[in-house]
């Protein structure tokens, strides 16, 4: 089966969508399934078509208010036409322009998952900070509360019970 | 070398259904423009940064990574790294200056300025997506400490292409759905499934039906919902068609006309001498449907994963050490094919 959208390459991918509650079925070649991809998004999209004629048209007026990001000098018609943004700030500078076309596609513009320093699938961390606390250091703990609590016969086997772990320890 | 199996050679939850788990995140610096528009030297900046937030952060993860060049490779070895989805075709293609960090395992790819300055790739075997993302996740929060990813308050992390704003995450399952596609019943939960967001991909062989019924499921939606919500959805439907796949292979496997088909297939594959990807990609998924049912035994699922794994076209000829000719190809897949099958039945 050849690609539909190319008619030239052996399609590989057969691609079922739903963008804005309308279904699309396609068979195509992985180069077109990549490219849809991008040109899905901007499809629909009008722009001033002057902006683009301006310069054919000799007019150097509309020419010069082509507006550009001041980072990556991308126009919108130059986005609209390759389907890609020119970087992190052209969200910023045309904003406006996009926002209805992001509206249209997710239904929504508004971000809810992970952001930057935070987890996104909130791992539960343990509740309490996991302390590594030897046998010896348990027994002195507990040889301190029975003397606190006047328990010194049970104070007195912890004692000898720290004593022998004190001196297992040293001969290693 | 470790005798460790790669993910691509085990089996793992619900494993005779869901070949493999992977989720992918696309991220970008805010100060450098998306890779479509980068002069030479941005892309030597942002690799730079790249692998400097890598290999200079404290975590232990970091010695776990090799920086690959693939000017450095051949094209069979770049080619290979394709089939086990490392890297994407496009980025094989259009190598020159480009480069992927890859852990020693193979489940983890960070391909550097692709569609966007960092892919992250997480791969599992069978079902995994809770486990996968995490540690999609993690690598994020890691890199992400000394890269500064762009991102928005309102539409999220930005990327190059606004099909994948906001979580930038696409996370998928390989499905094996022989019984469903028996039935045909695959074309209309296909078009259902599109009615939930999500995105169906199979690869077509000879022009009809989807060759050894494999199928992907991926999440569309990447603005609005969150990465939990996006694979809580994902991982229900793919429970759903494990189910309802189990139930379609208990009723068709009594019918002779199917385990005449699985012990052909079985047949040809143990006696071919030519053996093309596709027809093995065919015949293999019969078998993979016999030996699930437990009409076939002699081998498991995680063998017939590392099989497949090893006849792909690439790989093939990368293990040659050499481009192979379709025909050389073919007698090799054939040979590797016989020899892992022998003592099946
Ligand atoms: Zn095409
Ligand atoms: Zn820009």
């Amino acid at each position: 089966m050849l690609c539909q959208h190319c008619g030239e390459r052996e399609a590989t991918t057969h691609i079922t969508s739903i963008v804005n509650g309308v279904m699309t079925e396609q068979d195509l070649c992985t180069a077109c399934a990549k490219e849809q991809e991008y040109t899905n998004f901007f499809q629909n999209m009008s722009f001033d078509l002057g902006d683009l004629f301006g310069g054919i048209l000799g007019a150097p007026k509309r020419e010069r208010q082509t507006v550009r990001c001041p980072e990556c000098g991308a126009s919108f018609e130059e986005i609209v036409q390759s389907g890609r943004i020119g970087c992190a700030n052209c969200y910023r500078v045309f904003h406006d322009r996009l926002i209805p076309q992001i509206r249209r596609i997710y239904g929504t513009s508004k971000h809810t998952g992970k952001r930057p320093g935070t987890s996104a699938l909130r791992i539960p961390e343990p509740a309490q900070p996991l302390k590594v606390i030897s046998p010896l250091e348990e027994k002195r703990a507990a040889m301190q509360k029975a003397i606190e609590t006047q328990d010194f016969e049970r104070a007195a086997v912890l004692r000898d019970e720290i004593r022998a772990l004190e001196e297992a320890e040293k001969h290693g | 070398m470790d005798n460790e199996r790669r993910w691509y050679e085990k089996a793992g939850e619900a494993g005779d259904v869901v070949v493999s788990t992977r989720v992918r995140l696309a991220r970008n610096l805010r100060d450098i423009p998306f890779p479509s528009r980068m002069n030479a030297a941005q892309r030597a900046e942002s690799e730079r940064r790249v692998r400097d937030a890598l290999f200079q952060s404290n975590s232990p993860i970091a010695g776990d990574f090799d920086f690959l060049q693939i000017d450095a490779m051949s094209e069979q070895q770049a080619g290979s790294l394709v089939e086990k989805h490392l890297i994407s075709p496009q980025f094989a293609a259009h190598g020159k200056g480009r480069g992927v960090l890859i852990s020693k395992d193979e489940s983890i790819s960070i391909m550097v300025n692709e569609e966007d300055h960092v892919r992250i790739q997480v791969l599992r075997e069978g079902l995994a997506l809770c486990e996968t993302a995490e540690t999609a996740d993690r690598i994020d929060t890691l890199l992400n400490e000394s890269l500064h990813f762009a991102f928005d308050e309102e539409l999220g992390y930005l990327t190059q292409c606004p099909t994948n704003l906001g979580t930038g995450m696409r996370a998928s399952v390989m499905l094996h759905l022989p019984a469903l596609a028996e039935r045909g019943a695959l074309s209309r939960i296909v078009s259902n499934l599109s009615k939930l967001g999500l995105v169906t991909r199979g690869t077509y062989g000879e022009g009809t039906g989807i060759t050894g019924a494999m199928v992907q499921l991926s999440n569309q939606i990447t603005l609005g919902l969150s990465e939990t919500e996006a694979v809580e959805n994902l991982r229900n439907i793919a429970k759903q068609l494990v189910d309802a796949e189990r139930e379609s292979r208990a009723a068709l496997l009594g019918q002779i006309r199917v385990q005449d088909r699985i012990a052909r297939a079985l047949g040809v594959l143990q006696t071919a001498r030519l053996l093309s990807g596709e027809e093995f990609m065919r015949l293999s998924s019969e078998v993979r449907f016999g030996v699930t049912a437990g009409m076939l035994s002699g081998i498991d699922l995680a063998d017939l994963n590392a099989l497949t794994a090893s006849v792909q076209p690439a790989t093939l000829s990368a293990k040659a050490g050499k481009a192979l000719s379709a025909e050389e190809r073919d007698v090799l897949r054939a040979e590797t094919v016989r020899k892992a099958l022998r003592g099946v039945a």
